[in-house]
């Protein structure tokens, strides 16, 4: 399936440096938002991620989400300044499987001590680029009432 | 999509109509209930598209088909061919895909239980892996015998079960012993564990054995030494295993933890009512009682821990004609008024799905309302949480055959 992402977010995703941050919610509403450096493009063009452990709040809010229609959010920074925000909606999780297991021995291989819960697949649904010039220019255009007018006064 | 053909619903509520009256329960266990309590067809196109090389197939009153599926979430479908007349959910093959199809309509996307590696092999003795050790997408599954003396000896076996009817067509077609061996057993272990990431939990289980110097001797006797059999495969002393069978004594429950690595322990009661019970299990009731029954699950739970005890029932039996409640607001309060009652004391009740199979007495009846399923499902996961008590080795992944136990990956 041909990616949903720019190549330019896809870029980011698969740069090692960049930091990566799933944000869910829980069923009383309170966000969780962990760094999950296993995000990776699949080959389905959705986003994929490594749940190491089955009991972490990460996984419950994931499968809710799933059952419930609910949507997740993911941060992709860099500190070179790009920054991007997805929207997307949990669709599947691999507990067995071909994928399921080529992920779990890739894993082990790296780490031996490591143990696989799942794969979860997310499908994005909005990308907002969050970079801090771009943010900043994209409301003074559709809001230029948002400032302080010290920045547009003349020069004394 | 296409459709395939329309097959006019029983008279009952639709699933929609159900489903948007439980607006918290989650639409994919409900779909899992449902394909269970009426089955599957699978149609001609999705049998050729099945591919014996990658799918789990089963024999089933001598019919062969996927054995089962999975949905998006993880989570098993373990369902039956039933007859056109029961209403069953059509399996097609459209767009490269596995559907499960009501009524014309797509409902979701299906996948068939992967194949492991070792089913194609033999044992050293000359017997198909698969047959020895069955496995579910993440479990290995060992019907040690196909012998209950409820059944075979008194002809009071439990209404509702095919099993020992159906395990022993299997073992005559394969020309399975009776009872497995456990040198066989282990052999088939060690060879599946050479598929890493492939199973999580070993379940055993098998009919009961009431004979030796204490009452169920024999049976514990042969279970412990398959389990040691097993654990001779296993670097740690104690491995994650489940074992599904008779209600031993305290002092056949305190050898069963000294002398193996079992994990956790389970035994069925079935009915969580002492008059249905008497009349459903018939032989469990003559040589147990249902009170010593619960009385031997609480004194698993000082022996194996809190959360490693638990008890099956068959869902929805208790509404079985013509001795079963005659409501199924009056089963359920029953029902879960005695599972209330275990969990306070640390056993925890899971329930499967009743649809009436052939080869049971109850083939003809039928199974109730998925109302009654989702509220018996969120009932015993209700309790289950209140109470603080796990089921992680009877879950959606350990087993797969129990929406209540589903509904706990959020617990």
């Amino acid at each position: 399936m041909t990616s949903r992402l720019s190549p330019a977010v896809t870029a980011l995703l698969d740069d090692p440096e960049t930091i990566k941050i799933l944000a869910t919610v829980g069923a009383d509403g309170a966000p969780h938002a962990v760094a999950k450096q296993s995000l990776h493009l699949g080959e389905d063009g959705c986003l994929h991620y490594l749940e190491l452990l089955e009991s972490s709040t990460t996984n419950k809010n994931m499968v809710r989400s799933l059952w419930f229609d609910g949507t997740v959010a993911i941060t992709l920074a860099h500190r070179d300044g790009r920054s991007v925000q997805i929207k997307g909606r949990p669709i599947k999780v691999h507990i067995t499987g071909e994928l399921f297991q080529r992920h779990y021995r890739a894993l082990r291989l790296s780490d031996p001590e490591a143990d696989l819960a799942s794969v979860w697949v997310i499908e994005p649904v909005a990308v907002t680029d969050q970079n801090a010039r771009v943010r900043r220019e994209a409301e003074a255009v559709r809001h230029p009432h948002f400032l302080h007018l010290d920045r547009l006064a003349r020069a004394q | 999509m296409v459709c395939v053909s329309r097959i006019p619903r029983r008279d009952e509520a639709t699933f929609a109509e159900v489903l948007g009256a439980h607006p918290d329960f989650p639409r994919l266990i409900a779909i899992k209930i449902d394909v269970q309590r009426r089955g599957l067809h699978y149609t001609r196109r999705a049998m050729a598209a099945v591919d014996p090389t990658r799918h789990q197939i089963y024999m089933w009153e001598g019919v062969a088909y996927p054995h089962s599926m999975l949905l998006r979430d993880g989570t098993t479908i373990l369902a039956y061919p039933q007859p056109r007349d029961r209403n069953p959910y059509d399996v097609d093959f459209i767009d490269g895909a596995f559907v499960l199809i009501d009524a014309g309509q797509v409902v979701e996307t299906v996948e068939l239980w992967p194949k492991p590696l070792y089913y194609d092999k033999k044992t050293s003795s000359g017997l198909p892996m698969k047959e020895v050790v069955s496995a579910r997408p993440q479990r290995l599954d060992i019907f040690a015998s196909s012998f209950c003396h409820f059944a075979h000896v008194d002809d009071q076996g439990c209404q509702f079960c095919p099993l020992p009817h159906h395990h022993s067509q299997l073992r005559e077609a394969y020309d399975l012993p009776t009872r497995l061996k456990p040198e066989d057993v282990k052999e088939c272990i060690a060879e599946a564990l050479k598929e890493p990431g492939r199973f999580t939990n070993i379940h055993i289980t098998g009919g009961s054995v009431i004979k030796g110097r204490e009452m169920l001797d024999a049976e514990l006797d042969y279970y412990i030494k398959l389990l040691r059999a097993i654990g001779e495969v296993f670097a740690t002393p104690r491995f994650p295993s489940q074992l599904l069978a008779s209600p031993f004594s305290e002092k056949q429950l305190i050898r069963l933890r000294e002398e193996t690595g079992l994990g956790s322990y389970t035994s069925n009661i079935e009915v969580l009512d002492e008059q249905r019970f008497n009349w459903i299990c018939p032989g469990k009731a003559h040589h147990i009682g249902y009170r010593e029954w619960k009385d031997r699950l609480v004194r698993a739970v000082d022996i194996f821990g809190r959360g490693n005890v638990n008890t099956g029932i068959v869902g929805g039996v208790e509404t079985a004609a013509p001795h079963g409640f005659p409501s199924e607001a009056e089963a359920l309060r029953a029902t879960l008024d005695e599972a209330e009652d275990l969990a306070q004391k640390g056993v925890t009740t899971v329930h499967t799905v009743w649809a009436p199979q052939k080869g049971s007495k109850f083939s003809e009846l039928r199974s109730p309302s998925l109302d009654y399923f989702i509220r018996l499902a969120s009932g015993l996961q209700e309790i289950r949480a209140r109470h603080g008590l796990s089921v992680d080795f009877d879950d959606y992944r350990r087993c797969g055959n129990h929406p209540d136990s589903d509904l706990a990956r959020l617990q």
